[in-house]
């Protein structure tokens, strides 16, 4: 076995036992992002389930009736009658019967309607808690979708009575049909679904970069820290090993937890996404994109040569640091102000940036996953080449700096005790 | 002519403004147990830091075998066992997977790293305790561990900073009496600094006085009492030193 699987070996070893670093890198993404999800999904689902009503009826003719037969045949509706003398009563009764809505059909309601004349028929949302109210909103707009459905019948009966043979297209004379039209391909899908295909995407991306990046570049840091925190740097520089071996095995053991934190992060990601805000039934296929093993391996090398170059800047950084904490705190003070500004193409494309911002934005290493991502959906593969060369120039460089500051006696006499009052 | 294991000549180290050494030399003889005492600061530790390839001197030579600590930095590590005076093993490892993990690196060349790990388990000494993590180790412990680490790789040079701090009287002798040993029997060349003056007085073959980065006397322990007409070795360095009376 060669010195750099010994020293890899060993790096995985010591990183993979740390308790924190597992609990950070595999419990934190694979279990409490589920199960945030999963909660805010049982929450949605429980919302969705059974609506009851409450009806105050103080009107005395068919239309009110109507209306009340309308909501008692709906799915998932219960519908209560209550009596009270005014609305006021009827609120605190409703209320006091744990209802989530309470319908008023006003005095005169039938009357307005046979006389051709809009009538309003109220509904109080009742808040028996200060939650999210999500269930209020969606037995609120559940019951406005039967009140519409009812209303719009009426008015069909009512112009077929005047002789027109088809009604709803009196009524609604305009209709609107939404299609899509991605990069040239016609797709029978309205923009607003594909709108949310892509915003899921530009989404979940940032994240889970801005995680793995910081994660991984915290993690080499500490790799390097520790040992002068533990006491294991000065017979580790003497052992009978090429220093540039220690490193690229520092390296190496630090990008297999970038990878595994890469990993956990996306599924968690993806499983919290995906069961609190539910999965769409249209696919990128299905718009047309297609994702070639090509693009996966140009994106790849991209994603690999980013984490390469925090690596190599969080090991820099650390070797002129005294202590764990101090290598944390200064990792933190430059990687996340390079992490951040990718976080602006969550809200905004590349293109559509002054072409000033886009090259600042493409200057900056972190950013350049995500934009990969997007020429790899859109088959831009140069791009993606062009992309690929700068961050190998910015990783190679770094390596460099980082290989030689770990040469010299710098490493063992340097100790800035970055973020602490020095005593 | 043969080679000194060591040979240091006008060795200068400044850390800033500070002049840690001042130009010393000395050499030590293949085999040679040879102790470097002196009080803090005086300048051991920068002196086997600079031998241990962890340090560039600011002026002078210093050669192991003949090869230099600067130049030929990699060819010295392949000869030497370095023990720091503050030093620590891998918290997340076990102790045998420490020692091991050690064995392999050194193996290279035709050596055996299972002779390496059987010697370095039977040094440390600590039996069944060394399949338990090096977190669960006290300070003696560990400080066991990484003497055996040390000299189970049976180096051409060991240079060991205050190689018994932390231990009690037991593994201290245990370990002095390791030191002598494989300087007999391998002919294992040995720097060590120590501020027991009973230890070095024990184990040396000749010492070297150290204060304010200058040597001021080398010689067998016999001779430098018998110089100073003093005692033990402490009578010896305070009156070197001029802080206490006596003759020379």
């Amino acid at each position: 076995m060669s010195d750099f699987w010994v020293l890899f070996a060993k790096e995985l070893k010591n990183l993979l036992r740390d308790k924190k670093l597992i609990f950070g890198l595999v419990i934190v993404p694979l279990l409490i992002y589920p199960a945030l999800g999963k909660g805010m999904g049982i929450g949605i689902e429980k919302a969705r389930g059974e609506t009851h009503v409450a009806i105050a009826n103080f009107d005395s003719g068919d239309y009110g009736s109507l209306l009340i037969r309308a909501l008692n045949s709906s799915p998932n509706v219960t519908v209560t009658l209550v009596e009270a003398g005014d609305v006021e009563a009827a609120l605190e009764r409703a209320s006091s019967l744990k209802q989530n809505v309470l319908v008023v059909i006003p005095p005169g309601f039938s009357e307005s309607i046979a006389e051709n004349r809009s009538a309003t028929v109220y509904v109080y949302g009742i808040f028996s808690s200060l939650g999210t109210g999500m269930k209020e909103s969606v037995s609120e707009g559940r019951i406005n979708a039967i009140i519409q459905a009812l209303s719009r019948g009426i008015a069909e009966i009512k112009v077929k009575k005047l002789g027109f043979s088809e009604p709803s297209a009196l009524l609604s004379p305009i209709q609107a049909r939404s299609l899509s039209y991605v990069r040239g391909r016609l797709v029978n899908v309205s923009p607003s679904v594909v709108s949310a295909i892509l915003a899921s995407q530009s989404v979940t991306l940032p994240i889970v970069v801005f995680l793995m990046v910081t994660l991984t570049a915290q993690i080499a840091a500490g790799a390097i820290a520790s040992e002068k925190e533990n006491k294991t740097l000065e017979t580790l520089l003497t052992l009978p090993v090429k220093r540039t071996t220690i490193v690229a095995s520092k390296i190496g053991g630090t990008a297999v937890m970038g990878l595994i934190a890469a990993l956990t992060y996306t599924f968690g990601m993806r499983s919290y996404i995906g069961s609190s805000f539910g999965g769409s039934n249209v696919s990128l296929g299905d718009l047309g994109i297609r994702i070639t093993p090509q693009g996966i391996l140009l994106f790849g090398v991209v994603v690999f040569l980013t984490v390469a170059f925090a690596l190599s800047l969080a090991m820099l950084l650390a070797i002129f640091s005294e202590d764990v904490q101090s290598a944390n705190t200064v990792v933190s003070s430059v990687i996340l102000p390079l992490a951040f500004p990718s976080f602006i193409l969550m809200y905004t494309d590349l293109s559509s940036l002054p072409k000033a911002a886009a090259y600042a934005l493409l200057s900056d290493p972190f950013t350049h996953p995500i934009v990969a991502y997007q020429w790899m959906l859109a088959g831009e593969y140069a791009r993606i080449a062009w992309s690929i060369g700068y961050l190998s120039v910015a990783a190679l460089v770094l390596l460099y700096l980082t290989a030689r500051a770990f040469s010299g006696e710098k490493i063992l006499t340097a100790k800035m005790g970055w973020g602490r009052r020095r005593r | 002519m043969e080679v000194p294991a060591v040979r240091v000549e006008g060795l200068e180290k400044d850390y800033g403004k500070v002049r840690a050494l001042k130009g010393i030399s000395f050499q030590i003889g293949e085999g040679e147990i040879f102790g470097l005492i002196g009080p803090n600061g005086a300048g051991k530790s920068t002196t086997l830091k600079i031998l241990a390839t962890l340090l560039r001197p600011t002026a002078g030579k210093a050669e192991v075998f003949g090869r230099d600590v600067v130049e030929e930095a990699g060819k010295v590590r392949e000869m030497i066992s370095y023990l720091p005076e503050e030093a620590g093993a891998y918290k997340n490892l076990t102790g045998r997977e420490y020692l091991e993990f050690m064995a392999k690196l050194y193996a290279k060349g035709g050596r055996d790293a299972d002779e390496m790990l059987e010697l370095g388990v039977e040094l440390s000494g600590l039996g069944e305790r060394l399949d338990d993590k090096v977190s669960t180790y006290s300070k003696g412990m560990t400080r066991r561990l990484l003497l055996a680490r040390a000299l189970m790789v049976k180096p051409k040079l060991a240079i060991l900073d205050e190689p018994a701090s932390g231990l009690d009287i037991i593994n201290a002798y245990t370990i002095r009496k390791t030191i002598k040993a494989l300087s007999a029997s391998e002919g294992v060349t040995f720097l060590i600094s120590s501020h027991n003056m009973l230890e070095v007085e024990y184990l040396c073959h000749r010492v070297a006085l150290i204060s304010g980065g200058r040597i001021v006397e080398v010689g067998t322990p016999a001779e430098l009492k018998e110089r100073y007409e003093a005692e033990n070795l402490e009578e010896v360095f305070m009156r070197a030193v001029g802080l206490e009376g006596g003759q020379k």
